[in-house]
C-alpha cells in the first residue's frame, strides 16, 4: 500500500522493531471522515441568528490614523455593532507571552497607527456577510501616511522608520542584551584566514503562504453561566484559549473551545486572531458571531512563513574539509513578533546544519518591517537556513571540485561529535541517507564514502570538544540606531575576548516548573487577570438542600519533602493545607465522596436549554 | 445593499435595462464571484433568457457564436473544433460549464484567454444594438463600454494555421501568466500573420511589429528571429500575484518561439 521503503538493515541494533506504531505504515485516524466528506469543520456548525464579522483594514504600509468616521456604516441596515480598539478589554499581546518570551507588542484591533497593509482597526458585526462588507466599505478613515520600510537590512539602518513601538530599533531584543542572536563556537576569523578557499553565498527566501483549503476563522456563541463556546479552526486550541482569555481579560474557565478538525493548517492557524474577535463579538451582541477570512484575506493578511536572507561564508581546505562557517541571517518578522523571535532560537540551534565544523559563528536578526507579520510554517526557523546551507554545500563542492554527495559525507556529523550549540550529536544518519540517496540516483561514490558510517569516527579528539571560543560584544540593543555596524559575526569589533575551551555556557530556562501539588499559581497563568480572578472562591456555605452536588475535595497533603522551601513563594491568598480547595483544581485521582450523576427534574427535549450547550446551536451541516 | 436580479426574455430588453451599478450576468463566473466578495461597484444584476445567445451557426463571413455559448459548448460542437483547445484551457470543468464567450471578452487579465484567440482570428463583435465592431476596436474601447455583446463572428482558419499556447504555473486549472494565439496563414511562407497576447496588458493585445516581421518568413529559427526580437513592442504587462511584468517580458519571446517552431510549450 505504501511506496515508503523501510531500510531495516540500517541501525538495526539501535532500534526496537517490535513497536506497534513506530517504523510501521499507519492510517491517519481522521481519514475516513475526510474522504467521505463527513468530518465536521468549524464552519459546519450551524447557529440560529448567526452574525457575521468583517474587519476594516489599513490600505497603507505605515500610517497614523487621524480620524475614523463610522456614522454612515452605523446607519446601514443589519449592522449590530462596530467594535473599536477601546472595546477590547486588554488590547495588547504577543503570541509567545504564554511561554514568557518577548514583550506584548500587538493589538487585536489597532488604535492610533497601522504598520502593515491589511492591519485590522475596526470590526463590524452584521446580520449578513454582505451587510458587513458593505459597512466596512462605508467606514471613512483618514490616514496620515508615514515612511515605511520593507527590506530587512534597510530596517536595521540608523535612519529607518520605527515599525514596532515596543522594539524601536526594528529588531527583537535577545536576552536583554543584543539586537540579534549570537552563536560563537571556536574562532571563525582565525580559521577563515588559514583556509585554502573562502566560499561565500547569499540566499533569499520569499514569504510563503500556508494556503489551507479551509480559511482561518471561528464561530463564537454565548453559552450558559457567562460562558462562551467557540468553534475554531485553530491548530493550537489551548494557545488560542490563553490568548483569548488574556485579550478579553476573562478567566479561561469561561471559554469553551472546540477544535480538533483543522482544514489544513501547516502553521498558519496558530496566531489566535479569530477566536478573541469572535468571542468579543458574541459578548458585545449576545449572539453567535462568525469571523472568517475570505481567500483574499487568507493570502494578504494571513501570516506566512517569513522571508529570510542568509549570507554564508565558509573556509574550506583543498580536500573538502570545511574548517569554518559563518552565518549572517535576517528573518523578516513583518510588523509584529508573533513566532519569528522563537524561530531564530530554533534556527541557531540548528547551525551549521548536519555537519561537524570546528569553527562556527552566526548573527541572526529578527527584523521588523512594514510587511505582513510572519508566523509558523512547517519546520520554520530550520527550513530556510537548510535551503541556504544545502545550496551552499553544492557551491563548496564546485569550488573544490568534489562530488557534492561525497563532500556531505566527508563533513557529516557523526555520533559523539560536539555541535556548535554545545550538545553532543547522537543517532546521526546523514551519511547513511547520502549513501542510500546516491544508490537510488545511480551515482557511484568512492569506496571511502561508501565505507563511512555515522557510528564510526565521531567524538574523537577535537570532534568531541568545545573549543576555545572567540567572543565579541557588538550589536548591543540600540547600538545600530546610532551608527552603522556590519551585521556579520564580529562585525565592527575592535576588541575581542575569549572563552576557555570546554565552556558550555548556561542553559536558558524560559518558564519555571509547575508546583508539585498542581495548585494553580496566579503568577503562572501566563497573563494578567483581574484581581478578583485567579484567587480561590470564598468558602461556599454548605448546601442546604439535599441536591447531589459534588462534594468539595480536600487538598492533597503536603509533599514528603515539605522541609524544603517551595520553589515558588506561595501566593498569600493560597488556601492553607487541609482547607477545602475549589473542586475544579482537585487532582482527578484524589479520593472523593461518591458522586451522583446530574439528573434533571424533567427529561431534556430538543430545543430546551441544556447546561453546557449553546442555546443558539441548531444543528450541523454534516451528520 | 441588497442585490436585485432582473431577467429579460430578449437581449435587447436586457440591454436597455443596463445602467450604473449594474452588471450583465452571462455564466456568472466573474459577476457572482464579485458579489460573493462584496463588490461595492454593483448591486444590480441583469440577465437574459434569449435563446439566440446560445446559437452556433455558419454564415457568409464565418462562424457565428452567440455571446451566451459556454466553453463546454465550444468543446462539444464540431464546427468550433479549432477553438476547442482554447476553450479547454479556460478554468476547470465547473467554470467551463458556465463561462461564456461574451463574458470572456470582458474578463480582465490574467483571464480572457478565449478573447485572445478571437483577437488573433480577426473576429467581429456583434453588439446588442446591432452595431458590428472589429474585435480590436472593441477591446480598445472596452473600458468605457456599456453595451452588451450579442455574438461574435469568427472566420474559420485554414487547417493547422491557428495555434494557441497558455502558460500557467499550475495545470490544468491555472490562470495565465500569459497566453499566445497565432494565426499563421500561408503554409511555408507566412502572409498576413496575427499574433495576440493575453495577460500581457489590460486587454489582449496584438504584437503588430512581430506580425509584420513574419510576413514572407518561414517558420524556422532564422525566419522568426525578427518577430521574437520585436514581439514585446506595444505590449504592456502588469505585475500581479502570478508573475511580475519583468518575468512576463522575459518569458514571452521564449514561449512565442516554441509556439512558432511547433515545440512543446
Amino acid at each position: 500500500m505504501s511506496s515508503v521503503e523501510f531500510r531495516k538493515d540500517l541501525f538495526a541494533d539501535e532500534r526496537d522493531d517490535n513497536l506497534n506504531e513506530i517504523g510501521k505504515p499507519t492510517i491517519r485516524q481522521d481519514i475516513i471522515g475526510h474522504v467521505t466528506g463527513r468530518s465536521k469543520f468549524y464552519d459546519d456548525h450551524l447557529f440560529d441568528g448567526l452574525l457575521h464579522m468583517r474587519c476594516v483594514r489599513s490600505p497603507h504600509h505605515h500610517a497614523n490614523i487621524r480620524h475614523v468616521d463610522t456614522s454612515a456604516a452605523e446607519r446601514m441596515p443589519g449592522i449590530r455593532r462596530i467594535i473599536r480598539p477601546s472595546d477590547v478589554p486588554h488590547n495588547i499581546n504577543t503570541l509567545l507571552a504564554l511561554i514568557n518570551f518577548g514583550r506584548d507588542d500587538e493589538q487585536l484591533l489597532s488604535a492610533g497607527r497601522v504598520t502593515y497593509k491589511g492591519e485590522p482597526i475596526l470590526a463590524v458585526v452584521a446580520d449578513t456577510e454582505r451587510q458587513a462588507r458593505d459597512a466596512v466599505a462605508a467606514v471613512r478613515v483618514e490616514y496620515e501616511e508615514l515612511p515605511h520600510v520593507l527590506d530587512v537590512e534597510e530596517a536595521l539602518k540608523p535612519g529607518a522608520p520605527t515599525v514596532n513601538a515596543e522594539y524601536p530599533n526594528n529588531s527583537f531584543d535577545y536576552h536583554d542584551l543584543y539586537d540579534h542572536q549570537k552563536l560563537r563556537f571556536g574562532d571563525t576569523q582565525a580559521a577563515l584566514a588559514q583556509a585554502d578557499h573562502i566560499v561565500e553565498g547569499t540566499y533569499q527566501m520569499s514569504p510563503i503562504e500556508q494556503a489551507p483549503v479551509e480559511t482561518c476563522g471561528a464561530i463564537a456563541a454565548p453559552e450558559q453561566n457567562g460562558r462562551y463556546v467557540c468553534h475554531t479552526s485553530t491548530q493550537a486550541l489551548f494557545f488560542s484559549i490563553g490568548v483569548t482569555a488574556k485579550l478579553l481579560d476573562m478567566p479561561s474557565s469561561q471559554l469553551h473551545f472546540i477544535g480538533g478538525t483543522v482544514g489544513g493548517g501547516f502553521g498558519g492557524k496558530v496566531d489566535s486572531h479569530h477566536e478573541p474577535l469572535a468571542v468579543l463579538g458574541a459578548m458585545l451582541t449576545g449572539r453567535p458571531v462568525k469571523y472568517m477570512w475570505d481567500r483574499t484575506e487568507e493570502f494578504r493578511v494571513g501570516a506566512p512563513r517569513g522571508a529570510e536572507r542568509w549570507r554564508i561564508r565558509d573556509g574550506v581546505m583543498n580536500d573538502g574539509r570545511i574548517v569554518a562557517r559563518e552565518f549572517t541571517g535576517f528573518f523578516d518578522s513583518g510588523a509584529y513578533t508573533r513566532l519569528s523571535s522563537y524561530a531564530i532560537i530554533k534556527g541557531t540551534g540548528h547551525l551549521p546544519g548536519p555537519y561537524t565544523i570546528p569553527n562556527v559563528s552566526s548573527n541572526v536578526y529578527c527584523v521588523y518591517t512594514n510587511r505582513t507579520p510572519a508566523t509558523a510554517m512547517r519546520g520554520f526557523g530550520i527550513t530556510g537556513v537548510d535551503f541556504a546551507i544545502e545550496c551552499h554545500m553544492d557551491k563548496v563542492a564546485e569550488t573544490v571540485g568534489m562530488n557534492p554527495i561525497e563532500l556531505r559525507i566527508l563533513n557529516a556529523y557523526r555520533d559523539g561529535d560536539m555541535k556548535a550549540h554545545r550538545r553532543v550529536a547522537k543517532n546521526c544518519a546523514l551519511i547513511e541517507c547520502c549513501q542510500v540517496a546516491a544508490q537510488k540516483a545511480g551515482i557511484t561514490l568512492s569506496p571511502e564514502a561508501m565505507a563511512a558510517s555515522s557510528k564510526e569516527g565521531g567524538g574523537i579528539g577535537w570532534r568531541a570538544e568545545v573549543p576555545e571560543t572567540a567572543i565579541d560584544d557588538m550589536g548591543r540593543i540600540g547600538d545600530r540606531r546610532n551608527r552603522e555596524i556590519p551585521p556579520e559575526p564580529y562585525g565592527g569589533a575592535t576588541q575581542r575576548g575569549s572563552v576557555p575551551a570546554g565552556t558550555r555556557g548556561e542553559a536558558v530556562v524560559a518558564a519555571e516548573v509547575q508546583d508539585p501539588d498542581m495548585q494553580i499559581d496566579p503568577t503562572r497563568v501566563g497573563h494578567a487577570v483581574s484581581q478578583a480572578v485567579g484567587q480561590p472562591a470564598p468558602p461556599t456555605p454548605a448546601p442546604q438542600s439535599g441536591a447531589p452536588i459534588p462534594a468539595p475535595v480536600p487538598a492533597p497533603a503536603p509533599a514528603p519533602t515539605a522541609s524544603a522551601p517551595p520553589p515558588i513563594p506561595a501566593p498569600s491568598a493560597a488556601p492553607p493545607p487541609q482547607q477545602p480547595a475549589p473542586s475544579a483544581f482537585a487532582e482527578p485521582g484524589a479520593p472523593a465522596q461518591p458522586q451522583q450523576p446530574y439528573k434533571p427534574e424533567k427529561p431534556f427535549q430538543r430545543g430546551v436549554k441544556r447546561p453546557g450547550v449553546s442555546r443558539f446551536i441548531s444543528g450541523t451541516r454534516r451528520r | 445593499m441588497s442585490i436585485t436580479v432582473e431577467t429579460y426574455p430578449t437581449l435587447r430588453e436586457a440591454a436597455s435595462a443596463m445602467r450604473d451599478g449594474t452588471r450583465f450576468l452571462g455564466g456568472g463566473t466573474m459577476v457572482v464571484r464579485g458579489l460573493n466578495f462584496g463588490a461595492q461597484t454593483y448591486d444590480r444584476v441583469v440577465r437574459s433568457t434569449d435563446a439566440a445567445l446560445r446559437d452556433i451557426r455558419s454564415d457568409g463571413t464565418g462562424l457565428h457564436i452567440g455571446a451566451g455559448v459556454t466553453m463546454a459548448q465550444i468543446m462539444q460542437t464540431a464546427s468550433t473544433d479549432f477553438l476547442a483547445p482554447v476553450a479547454r484551457a479556460v478554468g476547470g470543468p465547473a467554470v467551463r460549464n458556465m463561462a461564456t464567450v461574451g463574458g470572456n471578452l470582458f474578463a480582465r487579465a490574467p483571464y480572457g484567454d478565449f478573447g485572445t484567440a478571437l483577437l488573433a482570428l480577426d473576429a467581429t463583435v456583434q453588439m446588442a444594438d446591432g452595431q458590428s465592431l472589429a474585435i480590436e476596436t472593441f477591446y480598445a474601447h472596452r473600458a468605457g463600454s456599456r453595451g452588451l455583446v450579442a455574438a461574435v463572428t469568427v472566420p474559420r482558419p485554414a487547417s493547422g494555421a491557428f495555434r494557441f499556447a497558455k502558460i500557467t504555473r499550475t495545470r490544468p486549472k491555472g490562470a495565465s501568466l500569459l497566453c499566445i494565439a497565432a494565426h499563421l496563414p500561408g503554409g511555408t511562407r507566412i502572409s498576413g500573420a496575427r499574433l495576440a497576447f493575453g495577460a500581457m496588458g489590460p486587454t489582449p493585445l496584438r504584437a503588430k511589429e512581430a506580425e509584420a516581421a513574419l510576413d514572407g518568413a518561414a517558420l524556422d529559427p532564422a525566419g522568426i528571429q525578427r518577430a521574437l526580437d520585436t514581439c514585446l513592442n506595444g505590449l504592456d504587462p502588469q505585475d500581479d500575484a502570478l508573475a511580475s511584468a519583468w518575468y512576463r517580458r522575459a518569458v514571452a519571446p521564449v514561449h512565442l518561439r516554441r509556439l512558432l517552431l511547433g515545440e512543446e510549450t
